[in-house]
């Protein structure tokens, strides 16, 4: 169920109230039958997968905790993370790495023969494999105690605000919220419909909107010019970073109505001074599962090496971050990019300190940032691109460096009007974003009654799925 | 039990103090941005579907000639120049069941002025268009009958019946009273702007190699025969508007269609003026199948010309 359809605007609601309507011992069957419904609405069957890993995850958790002898403690955690990994091996890696063999075997003049698999992937398949997986690595490494009830473990991974695409929860943050008691209040439920409007805000009316634009750019690349592309690249950050946050926003305000709290995955990443700094604030949760679970250990084998071994660790973390994003060679690259925008922020931290010291700190801050904007835009087309190919037909078109005025590429054939308005929609969620920093609670009606306001006037009609849903 | 009724007291506490201000605020907030929208620009502008509609089904012009089709009557020709009393209900997207749903509004009404109606190439056919056209008259049976599956539950609810057409409601405003890439003139929209050499060659070229029929619908025929014969005191002046020659590079069953134009003139009350093979060059279309500005112009002089032979 996508959360900016019809059927959510009836499912929330029902769920929220009798929610509050049962007792507390009947509250976990509640949202997890609520989160089963949630999910089998996109493909029933998929429900079995989640099911698999619940149970072999959950008796994991059980066994580390009652085994005392560490090598088969390790033994059980093994197994656990290769039922995880290998679920996301079959279903979304099977033909990627397939594909590569075909390639690299025709080489040599050899045919593949495996076949290849016929199925759609699972939605948000790689947000519940890596809760999941958080789960056993926090009761392998003794910070969270087993989980005893299967109902609440099998909530902990299905809550349905989180399950298709995060915040990626840790047990010691969410699985103690589903013991305690909740109550209905006032406070919670204003702050969790605020953060639904926004988010919804956010998605429909801005991220939807700048879709039609980027979507047009970069299927006909051929007929735009260097002027649209560009614009294409920045709109698709704005994009990005506006459907992902606004589902977020969405997840945890639907949390929070009903009193649990989920973790705050953005933290204005567009502000930040460096590309380090960009991942303490972008995807909070899976950037630090991956620095938790990946890049310390790493960092911490490697520390032999010095400064060359933290660098192969945060290659090697952002290598597999990009893997994560999706089965393909942009999303590969997309994540070593990063990796190495990291790697030369940590040979390079001296001289930059030297240099940009020396400048106005208004300059200094001015500037870095927008490197930083830029680097990241840039490294979206690799996201955004289908193939290589494309990455590559859009960076030629980009620096054929042609910025004249075109009126039809530059407004991507929509027409003036359609343009005037991604800019005015622009200007407007700044300002409501500003705004409801210094506002008062007593203005949360006519905040949330101008937010509504504007989703139905401004709105783009026909539901479109997140991005994120697809990893 | 305890912790139940002081769930339930906030419970109240919160529909009081915020549910129902809210809801308030959106019924009152909705309804009169809706009305003040409504009454501004979805009926202040004369080239929008929901005003042709809301006109055809709601206005009564005792001396006006309505003319009737799909976009190749909105865009083709120019009521100010056929004459004082023209009006345009043309409307882009749409097919006959369409037209038949005008003709129908037009001759309920007290009237013995004569009525031009559009035939394409393609013969009568559906398609209802926008849903955007009928919004504002939603609730009136003939118009649900032409949205007929495409209706949703919300279409029904005031405000929200609009989201996410707000935005082409005004687009529309803004391009009749601008009249920057459109030229307007009573119910007709007609493209100011004339395609690049390159784009309208490609189109030539795909036009050249699309094939296409004349078809009638049957239950189309009969209703049109029906309204036809049932009025003999309005005048029915079927039109077919000009067409690049592209259109006829694949055009399978030409016979057919003079045919039916035939069958039509049998009508005592009917006139058929066919100008599909006319020569216009490429320079007065906008597009193989439809005629730009100067187009327009000459298609009009031509039609006020064979009218004023009747």
């Amino acid at each position: 169920m996508l959360f900016n359809s019809v059927g959510f605007l009836i499912f929330f609601p029902v769920v929220t109230i009798v929610f509050f309507l049962l007792y507390h011992q009947y509250r976990w069957m509640w949202l997890l039958a609520a989160s089963c419904f949630f999910y089998m609405f996109f493909k029933p069957e998929y429900i079995l997968i989640l099911a698999f890993t619940i149970v072999i995850d959950y008796y994991a958790g059980l066994l580390l905790e009652r085994e005392t002898d560490l090598k088969k403690r390790k033994r059980y955690l093994v197994l656990s993370l290769v039922a995880n990994i290998g679920v996301l091996a079959i279903f979304k890696y099977f033909n990627f790495i397939n594909d590569n063999i075909t390639g690299f075997v025709s080489v040599f003049n050899y045919k593949n023969h495996i076949p290849y698999l016929n199925m759609i992937l699972p939605i948000g398949l790689s947000f519940h494999t890596f809760q999941a997986m958080s789960y056993t690595i926090e009761v392998y490494k003794g910070n969270h105690k087993a989980e005893k009830h299967f109902g609440i473990y099998a909530l902990y991974v299905m809550f349905y605000p989180q399950l298709v695409a995060g915040p990626i929860e840790r047990p010691q943050n969410i699985l103690y919220q589903f013991h305690s008691r909740k109550y209905f209040n006032y406070d919670n439920a204003v702050t969790g419909l605020r953060l639904i409007a926004w988010g919804l805000f956010k998605k429909i009316v801005i991220a939807d909107r700048l879709a039609l634009y980027v979507n047009q750019v970069y299927a006909d690349v051929n007929n735009a010019n260097s002027l649209s592309v560009l614009l294409a690249i920045i709109f698709f950050s704005l994009q990005i970073y506006t459907d992902f946050s606004g589902y977020s926003d969405i997840a945890r305000g639907a949390a929070k109505v009903m009193g649990y709290d989920l973790l705050i995955n953005f933290n204005a990443p567009f502000k930040s001074k460096s590309i380090s700094e960009f991942w303490r604030r972008w995807h909070i949760s899976l950037s630090t599962w991956f620095f938790d679970y990946l890049y310390y250990p790493l960092a911490l084998s490697f520390r032999d090496f010095n400064k060359a071994g933290i660098a192969l660790a945060l290659l090697i973390t952002f290598f597999l971050s990009g893997l994560w994003h999706g089965a393909g060679w942009t999303f590969i690259l997309y994540g070593v990019l990063h990796g190495a925008a990291l790697v030369y922020e940590l040979y390079t931290k001296k001289i930059r300190k030297k240099i940009f010291g020396k400048l106005p700190v208004a300059i200094n801050v001015f500037l870095t940032r927008l490197f930083v904007l830029l680097y990241l835009a840039f490294s979206w087309v690799f996201f955004r691109s289908e193939n290589l190919h494309k990455v590559k037909f859009v960076f030629s078109k980009l620096f054929e460096l042609n910025f004249s005025i075109n009126f039809v590429q530059l407004f991507a054939s929509q027409g003036p009007f359609k343009f005037a308005n991604i800019l005015f929609t622009l200007i407007l969620c700044y300002l409501l974003s500003v705004m409801s920093k210094k506002m008062p609670g007593r203005y949360n009606v006519p905040y949330i009654f101008i937010l509504i306001f504007l989703i139905i006037i401004l709105g783009e009609n026909g539901a479109t799925q997140f991005i994120y849903f697809q990893f | 039990m305890a912790q139940h009724n002081s769930s339930i007291s906030n419970f109240k506490h919160f529909s009081l103090k915020f549910i129902c201000p809210l809801l308030l605020l959106i019924i009152i907030g909705g309804y009169s941005f809706q009305y003040f929208f409504e009454k501004t620009v979805i009926l202040k502008n004369s080239i929008s579907g929901a005003y042709k509609v809301n006109r055809i089904i709601n206005e009564l012009h005792p001396d006006e000639v309505a003319m009737i089709g799909s976009s190749r009557m909105e865009g083709g020709l120019i009521p100010d120049i056929l004459g004082k009393n023209y009006f345009n209900y043309g409307l882009n997207g749409t097919k006959d069941n369409v037209s038949l749903f005008f003709l129908n509004e037009e001759t309920k009404k007290n009237k013995t002025t004569p009525i031009i109606i559009n035939i394409d190439i393609g013969g009568l056919n559906n398609s209802m268009g926008y849903i955007l056209y009928y919004l504002y008259n939603i609730n009136y049976q003939p118009v649900r009958d032409i949205v007929a599956e495409q209706d949703k539950p919300y279409y029904h609810i005031p405000f929200i019946k609009y989201y996410g057409y707000y935005e082409l409601y005004l687009k529309d405003y803004l391009t009749a009273k601008i009249e920057l890439t459109k030229y307007s003139n009573k119910g007709a929209s007609i493209e100011k702007n004339i395609l690049l050499l390159q784009k309208f060659s490609e189109e030539v070229k795909q036009r050249e190699n699309t094939p296409a029929a004349f078809n009638v619908d049957p239950n189309l025929g009969s209703r049109l025969i029906s309204i036809v014969t049932s009025h003999l005191n309005r005048k029915f002046i079927f039109v077919v508007a000009p067409c690049h020659p592209s259109c006829f590079s694949m055009y399978k069953n030409e016979s057919d269609e003079i045919k039916y134009l035939n069958f039509l003139k049998t009508y005592k009350n009917v006139r058929v003026f066919n100008f599909s093979k006319d020569h216009y060059p490429d320079s007065l279309f906008f597009n193989t199948e439809h005629l730009n500005y100067n187009g327009a112009i000459k298609y009009s002089k031509a039609l006020r010309d064979s009218l004023s032979k009747i």
